[in-house]
This record gives structure tokens, C-alpha cells and sequence, in this order.
């Protein structure tokens, strides 16, 4: 089998998986104990009320009914609108509005991760046994030992009381003065003017402001280093092994006795692949990071999809809860994918039999 | 900082709302990039809190705009800023009085109500007048959106006037109210209802433009009710909303032509925070300027304040943690929190042994650090038939252990029943999602050990626990009650054994999940007799002396059942700097204050 069809293959395995996911989640919160309609008229309203919300909702008609819708909308892409948690609103507008807060949140903590866990895992395992190795790798473990929710209180008890702590340096106004708590800003980029050509439209005017992107990365910071902690620790620990594993290999010895460079042996054979376990490690965490981050993410008051997400689990807002499994669905599968994918790019002998 | 930053903020605000339009638009990127700073230097909701004129406060999850389709109090505290009803509590206390409504007549058969309408401008400068009202009352009446429609046809509510259909769905203009002229609105009642001015200060009553949506017969809507539930929100009210970030931010700011006395502060700002950590975060950093401070970041001694003669504790509380000392008030509210029980599925004498363990007082002070007031009866004070001092009078002849836990009591019934600690009864409590109802039954739990009762925990999402109470499938369980006036009646309606037959639920029976009715006790014919009494006596003050014995019967009746039991009323508190002066709030809840008297001063 080529790699190509191997792709293909993955790629059409990945329906069923889609399919079976929406089912799941249809059963759950449907036949599930959870009711909607209870979370809408809340203690206080008659029966009359739920009579009437029952039928807005389309709750009254028969089961199987409401699952062939459910699946038909989800499937066209019509993810509909929201029952419980802002009734009437679209689908589509809650997600444009919580979705660009998880993934600046989620971007900086996989970025702050792999740029700090994966070069000091190497560096870690290049100078195996050193005082420096000990250093970064009980840092890692410590940093991988601490709890979100924990690390995430501290952080915002000794933040807020910077003056005291660092003696009268205060976070507040270093650099850009901004709030501990709360969304960062992203309105430091948008379009501005479109040009429209055949069916596609083009941004032509860009407005950028540097001083709020600044802001908005401050803002985000706290939070990002405290969801990026434990997979911080993790990439340094796996990191460090898996150079220290290619790095004792024949083939890297074979090198040495061909006379290449210590720099071109490092760079070219080892660096390449000891990636290739932190591979499905990054894309995994990084699912984890958009799904997993409700804690921190309420924490900070950065109020995201992993927020909106079990709001309307427990609430029953059952084409908000779909849309959201559908998206993640779509999501881990294409994660799935794109890991493959970048396997048989980094190890030719992925694919073949 | 002074009168230069309201100046500079004002165009801030003004380069905001211009900045929106300008990028749906068109415009040069450089044009832009030019007052890109400008935006994000003066950016109202990034300041401090206070030094600008807008007052901040923190607020929780908002489901909706629109007064008929929220049901919540965190929609509430900013739907009250932006619209108004023809009653209203002032700063959410005991009295209420009239706000849209110039002049109240109520004819002699108690049915109809005549109100004289004030001369008053919707921020979009349009007049209000009674055919708002008419307009807005049938979509509470009749619009799909409305989850409140019970509280203006249902018959404990206002029960206005109204025709149904072979479906059971309100006629279109059926429903009993009418524009006489311009200023003057008439509603008809189908029974006479004591508390139909305090009901009609309910948020879904509010006055909207006639026509702004289209969810009723004969209206096309100028707005979707999608923009009209989170965009858009035109009222009378003393502030103009601006703009909704769900999950993130609200701010509204001043309306300049408000027909009462004009606000002093620029608007009103809520961040919206969901974790305790966050809140006192949010309020140590200065960023709030009203708050309340989560129960782990709380101490009882550091309060140093008065009772007033509503009841209400003003005073100081601090320093806190940033050496600041705040304004502190604390105002007990209209609601009770109770176990209750299911009655045919629990013998009478587990119930009354559970009585006799029970110790309110140690819950209240281990579990809330004091932030509660220990209930006895299921009428909080406030409420109470015949007023707080008939309530002090009765609690003396409660027949369990006022503060105390018994045990021996316990035991003896226990054993009556046939149970002991070798062959206990097994009684699991439902307890919703509350770490303060699982602390409480934890304790209950540990109380009950070895007298032959074996108390088993569970925990479910509040939709869950509704749906099984409903099925009667709820032995025992946790909920709350909060009053929307401050009426015994609200609330007692419940208790009615009839009422609480959860096999007609939803629908026939709106009582709590009791089934007080397979009950064949005195107690529960006692019960069904007073609400009879209720029901037979509905004159606003003549009927008041027999509904006040008949509630008090009832109470009476629950206590000699144990059908439930009360635990405590919420104290609500709130926080200030003292650059704030804000009136304190009352018996009703903070969400029910305007802001339009408070300033800010700095």
C-alpha cells in the first residue's frame, strides 16, 4: 500500500467514526436523565410552560423523528439554535464568539510547551547525567506533579499581590496595565475591506494594532503557562528520553565513524527522529488543551468553549452539546489525521506493509 | 482622576461605536491603524474601576435579553437597567411602589385595574404608551419565546382575563388588557388577586416599543427575536444597553432623557465570572466596585456593623486583602432552602427522628461561616403571615429540638417504626449539584449513625433532580424557593396536599414533590382545610386576618408532619469601595436596584 493510499484510507475510516460519535451523543443527552425543559422553566414555572416549550422544541414528537433530524442538520451543517443556554441564539454566532478565546488560550499554552519543554527535554538528553540535566528534569516532573486548578489559584493569589511579593513590581502595569481576570482582547487584527472576485471574498484592508496584541498576550499568559504546565513536563520527560534513545543508536555511532560533524549528527539524525514519539503526544495535548480547559479557563475568567461546552452538557441544550461533539468529533478525527500525516512526513516507513 | 478622563472616555466611546461601523464598511488600513491606539488606551472596559464614571460589577452567565424569555437573576440585574414595568421595588426592598404608572384605580370587585401612564421616552426617542404595554403583555401571554406565561394567566399568578383554545393555547388579543387612550391601560382579572401590583413588577412585564418584535399575530417585527434576545434592547429604563459579549462582558450607559431622576455615573460595566477565584480576584485588583465575596475568601469578623430597622446589617468590612476598607450590607432575602421528602415512601417517624437530629445552627455557621439565617418555618421572616415578630412568637412551640441535635428522640421513634441500628432504614438524599447541600447531608448522615438509619448521598444536575421529583421518584431531596413578592401566599400555594400529587405533574399540580395527599394524616387533612380557607377569603385586606391563620395552620401542619424541613434563608451581602455611595438594597435582592442614584466619587 503507498502512503497516499494509506492516507485515504484513514481518511475514510474516519465517517463511521463520525457517525457512530453523533449517535452516542444523541442517546445521551436525549434518553439521558438530563431535561431540557426543566433547565429552561427552572423551579418556579407551571406545567402549562413546559406544555408549550416542549412543543417550540420539538420534543413532543417521536423519538426516532427527532434523532433523523438531529443527525440530517448536524450533517448538512446545520447546527441550529441554541435552546438552554442563550434560547434563539445561533449556533454558529456562540461558537464564533467562545471559540477564538479557547484557541488563543490553547495556541499560547501548545506554543509556551513546545517551546520550552522540547528544547529542554533535548538539551537535557544531549548532557545526560549533568547537573543541568538534573535541573530541567526534576522541573519537569515538579511542573507535571501540579495540578491545573491548583497551579491556577496560586498563580492568581501571588499575581494579584505582585507589589508585595516582588517588591512593589506589580503585574498590573508591567509593560501594558490590563486586568488579571478576564478575556484578553482580540480585536488587534480584523479586515477591514473586502474585494470580492467570482464567489470568493478577499481581505484587502488589515487593521492591526500592536499595542493591543501586546495586551491580549499578557492577558492570556497566566492562564496559558498554567494549562501548559503538565504538558510541559511531559514533552521535556519524553523529550529527553527520546534523545537520549536515538542518541545511543547504531546508526548515530555509524555517523560518528563516518566523521560527520557533531552538528549535522544532532541536527539531521537525531533531532528528527526523536520527534517522532512527541508527535502523537503534541496532537493529542492539543486537543486536550481546546476540549479539557474548562477549569482554568473559568478560573481566569477567560469563559471559552470547554465552558460553554459543559453548560450545555448539564443543561441539556441539546443542539448546542451536539454541535459542540460534532465539531470536536470532526476535530480529534482531522487531529488523527494530520498526526498521521505528518508520521509518514517524518518516518518513511509508516504506510507501507 | 478627574473631569479630563470622562472627557476622553466619552470619545473613546464614540471612536468605539464608529470603529464598528467603519469596519463593516470600507477604509484604508492606514486610516485605521491611526486611532488603533487611541482605542486601546481609553478602552472603558480595561480601566480601573470607578475613576471614570462607569460603575463596575461583576455578574454570572446571562441567558437572554429578552424581559419575557429570561428567568434568570444575572439577565435580570441588566434587564432591569434598561427596562421598566409600572411597579417596582425600590432598591429591591418590602415596598412597592409605582414606577411607569403615574396613578393606580382598582374597581370595586377587585377585577380591573386602571393605570395612568407616566410621560415617558424609549431610547430610541419614541413615546411610551398604553399600547406598549397591551403589546407587551400579550407577548408574555401568547409570544413562543415566553417562559413566563404563567405568571399572567396562571391562576396563583396574575390570572388575567383570557380565552384558550380546544388546545389549551391562549387566543390571539384575548387576553384581558386594553389601551382606553394614549396614557390609560386597563387589565381585567378573572379572579381577584391581593398581590397583582407586586407581581406586576416583574422584569416580563416591562413596557417595549409596540411592534419591535414579531412573535405575536398581527406584528412583523422591526428585529429578529434573535437580535431582539441579545443585540438589541429598547426600554425606558434609566440606562441604554450597548453591548453583550456572552460569557465575557455587559455594559449599558447613561439615557440622558430618562423620565426620573437622570443617572450620575457615565454606565454601568459587569464582567462575567463564573469561578470564585476569579471574582475576588476581579474585586481585590479594584477592578469591581460593587461585589460580593466568595464564602473562602470570607470572614465573619471582620464585619463591624449595625442592624437597621429593616432588619438589614450596614456597616464596614476589612481591611481586606488589599488593606482597603469596604461597605458592607447584609440583607436577609425571601428564600428558604429545605430538605423535604417524599410522603408516602418515608414512615412518619423517620421523617420527625430526621427533625430531631437535625441542628440548623451548627449548618449555618460550619457551612456558610454565618452567611445564612437558620429557618425554622418554610415563610422566611420577612414574609411572614402577620409579620417577623408572629414569626419569633410561633417558633417557640416548635415540636423538635429548636438548635440542638436529639438523639434519644430519634432513636425512640426510630425504633417505633421497627427499624434499629442492626436493621436500619435506607434513605437515600437527592441533593442537586451544591457542595453547601452535600456538606449539609454529610453531617446529616454522620448525626444519624447507629440509630438505625442509613443515609446513602447522591448528587444530580438541577434538570435531573426536577425531572425525578416530578415522577416522584424522590425520597429525599434538596431544593430552594424564592418568593417574587413578599407575600406568605407565594410559595404556600405549594403545600396544598391536592397540589402536590406528583402523578399529575407537569401540568395538574404545580406543589413540591411531597404527595402530601396518600398522606391519611391530621397533619395533611389540616393542610388541604387552610388552603381551602386561602382560597375562600382572595380580598386584598378583608381576606388578610383568615389567609394569615390559614398560612400559619399550614405551617403548623408541615412542622407536625415533617414533610419538610427548612433549613436556612439566604443572607445576601454586598461589598463596596467607599468611593461609592449606593443606597443599600433590600429584602428582594440586590439584582432588583436601578443605578441611576448611585455616584461614584474619587
Amino acid at each position: 500500500m503507498s502512503r497516499w493510499r494509506y492516507f485515504f484510507r484513514r481518511l475514510l475510516l474516519s465517517v463511521p467514526v463520525v457517525l457512530f460519535g453523533l449517535t452516542i451523543t444523541f442517546v445521551i443527552v436525549r434518553m439521558g436523565p438530563i431535561d431540557p425543559v426543566a433547565a429552561i422553566v427552572g423551579p418556579e414555572g407551571g406545567g402549562a410552560s413546559r406544555g408549550r416549550i416542549e412543543e417550540r422544541l420539538g420534543l413532543n414528537e417521536p423519538l426516532w423523528q427527532q434523532y433523523i433530524d438531529f443527525m440530517v442538520n448536524m450533517l448538512t451543517f446545520n447546527l441550529g439554535q441554541s435552546w438552554v443556554i442563550q434560547p434563539g441564539r445561533s449556533v454558529e454566532s456562540l461558537l464564533m464568539t467562545y471559540a477564538p478565546r479557547t484557541l488563543w488560550l490553547g495556541f499560547w499554552s501548545v506554543l509556551i510547551a513546545i517551546c520550552i519543554g522540547i528544547p529542554l527535554g533535548f538539551y537535557a538528553g544531549l548532557n545526560p547525567n549533568t547537573k543541568s540535566d538534573y535541573l530541567a528534569s526534576f522541573g519537569g516532573i515538579v511542573w507535571r506533579a501540579m495540578p491545573n486548578f491548583w497551579l491556577a489559584i496560586i498563580i492568581l493569589a501571588v499575581l494579584r499581590q505582585s507589589e508585595r511579593f516582588f517588591f512593589g513590581l506589580s503585574w498590573q502595569s508591567l509593560g501594558v496595565s490590563n486586568n488579571l481576570i478576564g478575556q484578553p482582547p482580540l480585536d488587534f487584527i480584523a479586515f477591514t475591506d473586502w474585494i470580492t472576485v467570482g464567489i470568493i471574498s478577499i481581505p484587502v484592508g488589515v487593521y492591526f494594532s500592536f499595542s493591543t496584541l501586546i495586551e491580549s498576550i499578557k492577558q492570556v499568559m497566566p492562564a496559558a503557562i498554567v494549562l501548559g504546565s503538565a504538558a510541559m513536563g511531559n514533552e521535556m520527560r519524553i523529550g529527553r528520553t527520546a534523545v537520549l534513545e536515538t542518541i545511543n543508536s547504531n546508526y548515530v555511532e555509524t555517523a560518528k565513524a563516518k566523521g560527520l560533524r557533531d552538528r549535522v549528527i544532532v541536527w539531521k539524525h537525531v533531532f528528527r527522529n526523536a520527534l517522532v514519539p512527541l508527535v502523537p503526544i503534541i496532537t493529542n495535548e492539543a486537543f486536550i488543551l481546546i476540549g479539557g480547559s474548562v477549569i482554568v479557563e473559568v478560573i481566569f475568567g477567560i469563559n471559552g468553549l470547554g465552558y460553554l461546552f459543559f453548560q450545555a452538557a448539564v443543561q441539556g441544550d441539546l443542539p448546542l452539546v451536539g454541535s459542540l461533539m460534532f465539531i470536536f468529533i470532526v476535530l480529534i478525527v482531522s487531529i488523527n489525521i494530520l498526526q498521521d500525516f505528518l508520521y509518514t512526513v517524518l518516518d518513511p516507513r509508516v504506510g507501507y506493509e | 482622576m478627574g473631569h479630563e478622563c470622562l472627557v476622553s472616555l466619552e470619545m473613546a466611546n464614540e471612536i468605539d461605536q464608529s470603529r464598528r461601523t467603519f469596519l463593516k464598511t470600507a477604509g484604508a488600513g492606514a486610516a485605521v491603524a491611526t486611532f488603533a491606539g487611541c482605542i486601546t488606551d481609553e478602552d472603558p472596559s480595561e480601566e480601573e474601576g470607578g475613576d471614570e464614571g462607569i460603575l463596575n460589577r461583576i455578574n454570572s452567565t446571562m441567558t437572554s435579553l429578552d424581559p419575557i424569555q429570561s428567568t434568570d437573576t444575572a439577565s435580570g440585574e441588566v434587564i432591569n437597567q434598561i427596562y421598566e414595568g409600572l411597579t417596582y421595588f425600590p432598591n429591591g426592598g418590602a415596598e412597592v411602589e409605582n414606577l411607569l404608572a403615574e396613578e393606580v384605580e382598582i374597581s370595586d370587585d377587585l377585577l380591573t385595574y386602571t393605570f395612568t401612564l407616566k410621560e415617558a421616552e424609549y431610547h430610541d426617542g419614541t413615546e411610551l404608551t398604553a399600547d406598549d404595554f397591551v403589546y407587551a403583555f400579550r407577548r408574555l401571554a401568547e409570544s413562543e419565546n415566553s417562559e413566563r406565561a404563567n405568571f399572567i394567566l396562571g391562576d396563583i399568578f396574575l390570572a388575567i382575563e383570557h380565552e384558550t383554545d380546544d388546545d389549551g393555547a391562549v387566543v390571539p388579543e384575548s387576553i384581558g388588557a386594553e389601551a382606553i387612550d394614549d396614557r390609560t391601560f386597563e387589565i381585567t382579572l378573572r379572579s381577584a388577586n391581593p398581590n397583582a401590583l407586586d407581581l406586576l413588577s416583574y422584569d416580563s412585564f416591562s413596557a417595549i416599543p409596540e411592534g419591535i418584535v414579531g412573535d405575536i399575530e398581527g406584528y412583523d417585527g422591526e428585529y429578529e427575536h434573535s437580535e431582539f434576545a441579545s443585540e438589541v434592547a429598547v426600554g425606558t429604563g434609566p440606562f441604554e444597553f450597548d453591548n453583550w459579549d456572552p460569557d465575557a462582558e455587559a455594559e449599558v450607559s447613561t439615557f440622558d432623557d430618562y423620565h426620573g431622576s437622570v443617572a450620575n455615573i457615565d454606565g454601568v460595566h459587569w464582567q462575567i465570572l463564573e469561578d470564585d477565584t476569579a471574582h475576588f480576584t476581579y474585586a481585590m485588583n479594584r477592578s469591581a466596585d460593587v461585589f460580593s465575596i466568595p464564602t473562602a475568601d470570607y470572614d465573619q469578623s471582620l464585619i463591624d456593623a449595625e442592624t437597621d430597622d429593616e432588619g438589614r446589617e450596614i456597616g464596614e468590612y476589612g481591611p481586606v486583602e488589599n488593606g482597603d476598607m469596604l461597605d458592607y450590607v447584609g440583607v436577609p432575602q425571601l428564600s428558604t432552602y429545605y430538605f423535604a421528602f417524599n410522603a408516602p415512601s418515608v414512615p412518619v417517624e423517620i421523617r420527625q427522628a430526621i427533625a430531631y437530629v437535625l441542628d440548623r445552627e451548627e449548618l449555618v455557621q460550619n457551612i456558610f461561616e454565618g452567611r445564612g439565617e437558620e429557618a425554622v418555618t418554610f415563610t422566611p421572616p420577612g414574609a411572614f403571615p402577620g409579620g417577623p415578630e408572629r414569626r419569633d412568637e410561633f417558633i417557640e412551640d416548635y415540636p423538635y429540638e429548636l438548635f440542638e441535635t436529639d438523639r434519644d428522640a430519634a432513636r425512640d421513634l426510630i425504633e417505633s417504626a421497627g427499624y434499629d441500628d442492626d436493621d436500619p432504614y435506607e434513605l437515600t438524599l437527592t441533593t442537586y449539584e451544591s457542595e453547601v447541600f452535600q456538606e449539609a447531608g454529610r453531617d446529616l448522615r454522620d448525626k444519624l449513625a447507629g440509630l438505625g438509619v442509613d443515609l446513602q448521598l447522591e448528587e444530580t444536575p438541577f434538570a435531573t433532580l426536577q425531572e425525578q421529583g416530578e415522577n416522584g421518584n424522590l425520597e429525599f431531596y434538596s431544593l430552594g424557593w424564592t418568593w417574587s413578592w413578599p407575600a406568605a401566599d407565594y410559595g404556600m400555594f405549594g403545600f396544598e396536599p391536592e397540589n402536590t400529587n406528583t402523578s399529575l405533574m407537569p401540568g395538574d399540580a404545580s406543589g413540591y414533590y411531597l404527595d402530601w395527599h396518600e398522606e391519611d394524616s391530621d397533619a395533611s387533612a389540616m393542610a388541604q382545610e387552610a388552603w381551602e380557607t386561602v382560597e375562600a377569603n382572595p380580598e386584598p385586606e378583608e381576606g388578610q386576618e383568615a389567609r394569615n391563620e390559614a398560612y400559619i395552620d399550614m405551617e403548623q401542619a408541615i412542622w407536625d408532619d415533617a414533610v419538610m424541613l427548612p433549613l436556612y434563608h439566604e443572607i445576601a451581602e454586598q461589598f463596596n469601595y467607599q468611593h461609592v455611595d449606593i443606597e443599600p438594597f433590600g429584602t428582594m435582592g440586590d439584582y432588583l436596584q436601578r443605578y441611576n442614584n448611585v455616584t461614584l466619587d474619587e
